[in-house]
């Protein structure tokens, strides 16, 4: 317990932390502006309970990106400042330290997803006043259980990205490898899938025609190997949230053309993620050398 | 062209006075559950590179220890293994007594330590720094922060962030670290850099009454060899990853130590029978001829020098010079062989009458 009210102090008093939290609510302010002024109308994106998936998904999609740079420099900083030797030759486990490390940024992910949803209902509120859009009650029907399923289910994926920005960091032991390493798997993943999405569509086009389907009659295939990716398979989870789909939550083509994996397969596979990546970092920690 | 600079003084071959088949170590027949610290063989290997070769280390309980060695001799990594940064690649390490292996962290609860540089949250103040510290290995009162902060004299900027400190603040605040689970052993790994003259006297009177009030033991890797000096009651010094001497500094320094006397030339016969008896079992050197005619070189502790005067007086022999000689650098550079890592050793065992210095 004490390490991790050391580690929440040291959160606390870190600027990256609050600059991350800027950056993030300048970016929502953004994006709901822009779509207030393009889409907000005419898809009702801007409009309870619909609203939620734009929130969830800016939270989960782009702040899922902000969270791996975040872990990476805020675990990744121990080596670069050498405070780690410290801990170590006093005799800590290093064990404990890092699942300390990791519960507090858990926390702190869990605090700024709670205050960038409040931000987005409000922002959701203020573009509907300037675009004059009816925004409607975000209590109202199916509201509050919309805005739950996306806390409850949305944190797990925003976690698990973070956790692999920490893996990356602990293995690689600086904070600038672990920020750049996670957001080229973070991109890297989303352009390899959106390849191998097209790759699969065009190799399936002998399959026929079905008037049925949703882009020009074509029929989604899969799920396919690739959205069980560590990435994409937290974007079938928020496909899977109300409205996911709709806001395009997997960040690629797949909710166009792929069958997304079902929720109850993907959100146990973001939790393997999240624990593996975890016990990684702590195999790779117990095992270093450190200089 | 003209060279810009003068050839080189030609130094004097290394002479270790200390008798050749003398142990290394002082402390080597002590078992390993009485010292503070004690290596056997222990060797650290970096792919193919041997950064300790076999150290057979022996640190007395309740002293100050000083540790030293030439760049690259091994210093740091020694102290890295005995904190558990490092793994062995083989040999045994006793840490308070008993034997320490990498995974008995919990041994380390009775360890303070400041290897290299002090590392810190650059964007915390010091006393923020040290309770974060503090909550991580043996149990901490949270009193103790301010105790050891004003220990070390940085009370008045405990609440001023690291990175706003000068690199002497920051050595401050790493001792204030190392000392902060009051532990009944200190690592130390160059303490005094960056310390102004201030700071040196006052690590120097706080190392003290950590070792002679307290009971507890101190070891400090550095350069200084004069901060150590006047610090160290025993001394380890090694070269390539091994031991080369070890003992309490005191018995090293008079082990090296000399007196230079020039007589007239014409009385060098008498005066070398006077001086080999302050002397009888070490070497004794005396050049007659040349600008040096007349010197002789007589392994004694340097502070026998007006011995050595009174002595030649009493028999009519007046020296015209007298130059008391040794301290740690200079055992340090002859053991290490002035950074070459060659020591003579068989220059020890010549002695006798006046005869020009080896060659």
């Amino acid at each position: 317990m004490r390490l991790l009210r050391a580690e929440l102090l040291k959160i606390r008093r870190r600027q990256a932390t609050y600059v991350v939290l800027f950056v993030a609510v300048v970016l929502m302010v953004v994006i709901f502006l822009l779509t207030g002024s393009t889409l907000g109308g005419l898809a009702g994106a801007i409009t309870f309970p619909a609203a939620y998936a734009l929130i969830g998904e800016f939270v989960f999609s782009i702040g899922g990106l902000m969270a791996v740079v975040y872990a990476a420099a805020y675990v990744g900083s121990d080596w670069n400042w050498g405070v780690l030797r410290n801990v170590v030759a006093r005799g800590e486990s290093r064990t404990g330290y890092l699942l300390a490390k990791t519960l507090a940024l858990i926390i702190v992910l869990g605090i700024a997803m709670l205050l960038l949803f409040a931000l987005g209902i409000v922002m959701t509120y203020v573009t509907g006043v300037v675009y004059g859009i009816p925004v409607s009650n975000p209590l109202s029907g199916d509201g509050i259980a919309d805005l739950a399923e996306w806390l409850i289910f949305g944190f797990p994926v925003l976690v698990q990205r973070a956790a692999l920005g920490l893996m990356v960091a602990v293995v690689l032991r600086s904070q600038l490898a672990g920020a750049v390493v996670g957001i080229v798997l973070y991109v890297g993943e989303a352009i390899i899938t959106t390849t191998l999405t097209f790759a699969a569509v065009a190799s399936s086009f002998g399959g026929g025609f079905d008037p049925e389907g949703p882009i020009l009659g074509f029929e989604p295939i899969g799920p396919e190997w690739f959205q069980f990716l560590p990435i994409s398979i937290g974007g079938n989870v928020l496909s899977a949230l109300p409205g996911g789909a709709t806001a395009g939550a997997s960040g690629g083509l797949e909710d166009l053309f792929l069958k997304p994996v079902p929720f109850e397969l993907a959100l146990p596979m973001v939790l393997v993620y999240l624990v593996v990546s975890i016990g990684i970092a702590v195999f790779a920690l117990r095992r270093q050398e450190i200089v | 062209m003209t060279d810009a600079f003068p050839p080189p003084p030609v130094a004097a071959p290394p002479v270790i006075a200390a008798p050749p088949d003398a142990p290394l170590s002082a402390f080597a027949a002590l078992s390993p559950a009485d010292l503070a610290v004690a290596t056997r063989g222990l060797v650290k290997s970096y792919g193919r590179h041997q950064a300790l070769q076999g150290l057979d280390m022996s640190v007395p309980r309740g002293q100050v220890y000083g540790f030293l060695g030439p760049n690259g001799s091994g210093k740091t990594t020694a102290l890295r293994l005995l904190t558990g940064l490092l793994r062995p690649s083989s040999g045994s390490i006793f840490l308070l007594g008993a034997s320490y292996t990498w995974r008995d962290r919990e041994r380390l609860f009775r360890v303070g330590s400041l290897i290299e540089t002090p590392s810190f949250y650059p964007y915390l103040s010091g006393s923020e720094n040290l309770i974060v510290l503090g909550a991580s290995g043996p149990p901490t009162d949270p009193q103790r922060v301010n105790q050891v902060l004003e220990y070390v004299g940085m009370s008045g900027r405990a609440r001023d962030a690291v990175q706003t400190y000068s690199l002497g603040m920051k050595q401050r605040l790493g001792i204030a670290a190392a000392m902060l689970s009051d532990p009944d052993l200190l690592l130390l790994d160059e303490p005094a850099n960056g310390l102004d003259p201030g700071g040196m006297v006052a690590m120097r009177e706080t190392l003290r009454y950590f070792t002679r009030e307290l009971g507890k033991t101190v070891v400090i890797s550095s350069h200084l060899l004069h901060e150590v000096e006047q610090l160290a009651d025993v001394v380890g010094i090694i070269d390539r990853g091994r031991l080369i001497r070890e003992g309490p500094l005191v018995q090293l320094l008079e082990d090296t130590g000399r007196v230079r006397v020039k007589v007239p030339v014409e009385q060098m016969a008498a005066a070398a029978d006077i001086l080999r008896r302050l002397a009888p079992d070490r070497p004794l050197y005396g050049i007659d001829a040349g600008d040096q005619a007349g010197w002789f070189t007589v392994y004694v502790n340097p502070t026998r020098g007006s011995e050595v005067n009174r002595s030649l007086a009493e028999a009519g022999i007046y020296a015209s010079g007298l130059e008391p000689g040794s301290d740690l650098e200079t055992l340090f550079l002859e053991l290490t062989g002035s950074g070459s890592g060659e020591v003579d050793h068989s220059a020890a065992r010549s002695s006798g009458s006046p005869e020009a210095p080896p060659a």
